[in-house]
């Protein structure tokens, strides 16, 4: 019983970290119709922000880890702006040009800081215990940022100008530039919006395990499965399939060891792609 | 990504060399290539990382004496790194791309798979390179341009544990490990070397790039262990699973029954406080003569080295890869350079007096064996590292 209550915590906490990676992701594809290979550089380069800027800069945590957001949300805006824009329609270019940015940011982090994991810890510490089952305080911030971030991406989708304008261009973006809306201007500010969720995702989540080049890499893999679970583009199937991609990944792995765990859910995405192609709670047609 | 390591690794290098390297060169026109490969990114990278420092510190050492004495001629010695991934192909890739650069001579890989995908094919690029691995085949009469720089924990796993019981009491232990050959190869002698000593073992491993491992954790606090070692887990995961390992509030000895790494693992787990008890094999005796590495890689090569004990361990095998082809004067004749490096006697200015070991385990004696040292922290404490003699 006490390994089921556990597999569950667990599942949770990995959900939250995931759904934090898979929001900023398939935003992008929503809104922009690009395929963001450079979503885990993102995230890495958000763990390094927040460490500079606490070790060397002496900053506090919680605002290393606003300054990594918005310097995650700035790179992302000035790369939309200056070269996905230009190519907007060209779906290979793009998932060319994101990938690109990926090496380019995965070599910089290699060369500045080298290869070996920084020593960066999360401020708070220890867990909540009752018996034998135990929930990590570090966890409980992470899965409190996530709630507040899917219902911040809500409000700013869903109750906003800003929201209705980037809604209404991935709809049609024919009909909304004719209606005076302005992809040059929107775009890049939906890019950033991405960019910096997963730079925040990055700030929090790398002290929790670890800091090094490479971290990025399995973000990508995690961010794909969970959105084509999900339902690529949809932000609440991307939230959802999230907690079921932690929930599932922990009650496997507790019950049947870590190799199966991460074959699971590879099953788990490859049944679903045969029997519910637009995933979860993905639509037949994207626009865009 | 292989290029970027080259680039960054190369340039620093470089400019503490050029100092005497253009006059050298201008002197007798004959350079000799070397490779240095390993996992040069990721988790393992502290592993590659030390492999291209040995290189190239006994690269340096020799071009400092104005290049290796090869025949009649002096050569100038530069490194060639390869960020091999600890992955098979990476490595078979690496020694591809190495020989395409005419590259006859590697040090390195360092994990088992990476060593199960360059062993097929040293024979037809003409090469002869030290794996690090601890792989039950990590040498085979088969391959004889295969060579070994250490042995793995079948030459030492029963002296850690020896060790780590002088200080607790240890029933049982949990290992952990990836997946592959080069987790599952270790654990199943580590466990074997355990069972010797009347201490019963449980196993578990994980996928390779797996980051968070709450879930393995769960199952391994499952059994209940007294310990629990991570073996070959790259010390970057073996730092995050002893941080989430106090998490759950596991209060037992951690061991090492694996690759070197410690500063890494201290590094990612979040210091002594968080280690607590710990117990790892350390690759090379904790002397004043293998600190004394340190101090002249800082001083041929320009910056501290941060690789710890790897690096001492990997120094031996490129400084006796230099001294065979000199003995052998020439460059390109590969059979005739292996044959002048397995007559090489094992004594190092460093690493102390050693001998060729592996003819018992693999049929060929191809494999280096020094002192090597055994480390203890108790209770937050560094008690420092204890040197075990070498037999065969």
């Amino acid at each position: 019983m006490n390994e089921f209550l556990e597999a569950a915590i667990i599942g949770v906490g990995l959900g939250a970290q995931y759904a934090l990676l898979a929001l900023g992701f398939t935003l992008i594809f929503g809104i922009l119709g690009v395929v963001n290979f450079a979503h885990g550089g993102f995230y890495m380069l958000g763990g390094y922000v927040a460490y500079s800027c606490v070790s060397l800069l002496g900053l506090p945590y919680p605002l290393a880890v606003l300054v990594a957001m918005l310097a995650t949300g700035a790179l992302g805006w000035v790369f939309e702006l200056l070269l996905i824009e230009r190519l907007i329609d060209d779906h290979l270019a793009t998932l060319m040009l994101t990938l690109a940015l990926y090496l380019i940011i995965s070599t910089g982090v290699l060369a500045v800081f080298g290869p070996i994991s920084m020593e960066f810890t999360f401020p708070v510490s220890g867990a909540l215990r009752a018996g034998s089952i135990y929930v990590p305080r570090e966890n409980l911030i992470v899965l409190a940022v996530c709630l507040v971030a899917i219902a911040g991406l809500y409000l700013i989708l869903f109750r906003t100008d800003l929201g209705r304008a980037l809604r209404a261009l991935a709809d049609d973006r024919a009909v909304g530039m004719a209606l005076g809306l302005r992809p040059r201007l929107l775009f890049p500010a939906a890019f950033a919006l991405a960019t910096g969720l997963a730079g925040l995702t990055g700030a929090l989540v790398t002290p929790i395990l670890a800091l090094a080049p490479g971290v990025g890499d399995p973000v990508l893999a995690t961010s794909f499965l969970t959105v084509i679970l999900g339902g690529l583009g949809s932000l609440g199937g991307a939230a959802l399939a999230a907690f079921v991609v932690g929930i599932v990944e922990a009650y496997t792995s507790v019950y049947f060891g870590g190799s199966i765990g991460a074959l699971v859910l590879f099953v788990l995405v490859l049944l679903l792609l045969v029997f519910r192609p637009t995933g979860l709670l993905g639509r037949d047609v994207r626009g865009a | 990504m292989q290029a970027s390591v080259t680039r960054a690794l190369a340039g620093a290098a470089l400019a503490g060399l050029a100092g005497w390297s253009l006059p050298v060169m201008a002197q007798s026109g004959c350079e000799l290539k070397i490779g240095s490969m390993g996992p040069m990114s990721g988790g393992a990278a502290q592993w590659g990382l030390a492999m291209d420092g040995a290189a190239r510190m006994a690269a340096a050492e020799v071009n400092a004496e104005g290049g290796l004495k090869v025949d009649n001629q002096k050569c100038h010695v530069t490194v060639v790194p390869y960020d091999s991934k600890y992955t098979a192909d990476g490595a078979a890739a690496g020694s591809n791309a190495l020989a395409a650069e005419g590259i006859h001579f590697i040090i390195g890989p360092v994990g088992s798979p990476e060593a199960t995908g360059i062993k097929p094919i040293l024979a037809r690029n003409q090469q002869i390179a030290w794996n690090a691995s601890y792989a039950k085949d990590a040498l085979a009469t088969r391959y004889p341009l295969m060579f070994h720089i250490s042995p793995g924990p079948g030459g030492w796993a029963d002296s850690v544990i020896k060790e780590a019981l002088k200080h607790w009491t240890i029933k049982s232990v949990a290992l952990v490990a990836p997946n592959d050959q080069g987790g599952t190869d270790i654990v199943s002698v580590d466990e074997v070397a355990y069972k010797d000593n009347g201490i019963k073992t449980s196993s578990e491993y994980y996928q390779r790039g797996a980051t968070n491992f709450a879930p393995i954790i769960t199952r391994l606090l499952a059994a209940n262990p007294d310990a629990v070692d991570t073996a070959s887990s790259p010390p970057g995961d073996a730092g995050v699973i002893v941080k989430q390992l106090r998490l759950a509030g596991f209060k037992g000895p951690i061991g090492r029954n694996g690759g070197p790494g410690t500063e890494e693992v201290l590094r990612v787990s979040g210091g002594m406080d968080v280690l607590k008890d710990f117990y790892w094999y350390n690759g090379a005796a904790d002397t004043p003569q293998t600190h004394a590495i340190d101090t002249e890689y800082k001083k041929l090569l320009g910056k501290d080295q941060t690789f710890g004990s790897s690096l001492w361990v990997d120094l031996p095998a490129a400084r006796m890869t230099l001294q065979a082809i000199s003995a052998a004067g020439t460059i390109d004749d590969v059979q005739k350079v292996a044959e002048a490096l397995r007559k090489l006697p094992v004594d190092d200015p460093n690493m102390g007096k050693g001998v060729w070991s592996g003819q018992k385990q693999f049929g060929i004696a191809q494999e280096l064996m020094f002192p090597f040292g055994i480390g203890i922290i108790k209770d937050g404490k560094d008690l420092g590292v204890t040197t075990i003699e070498p037999k065969l």
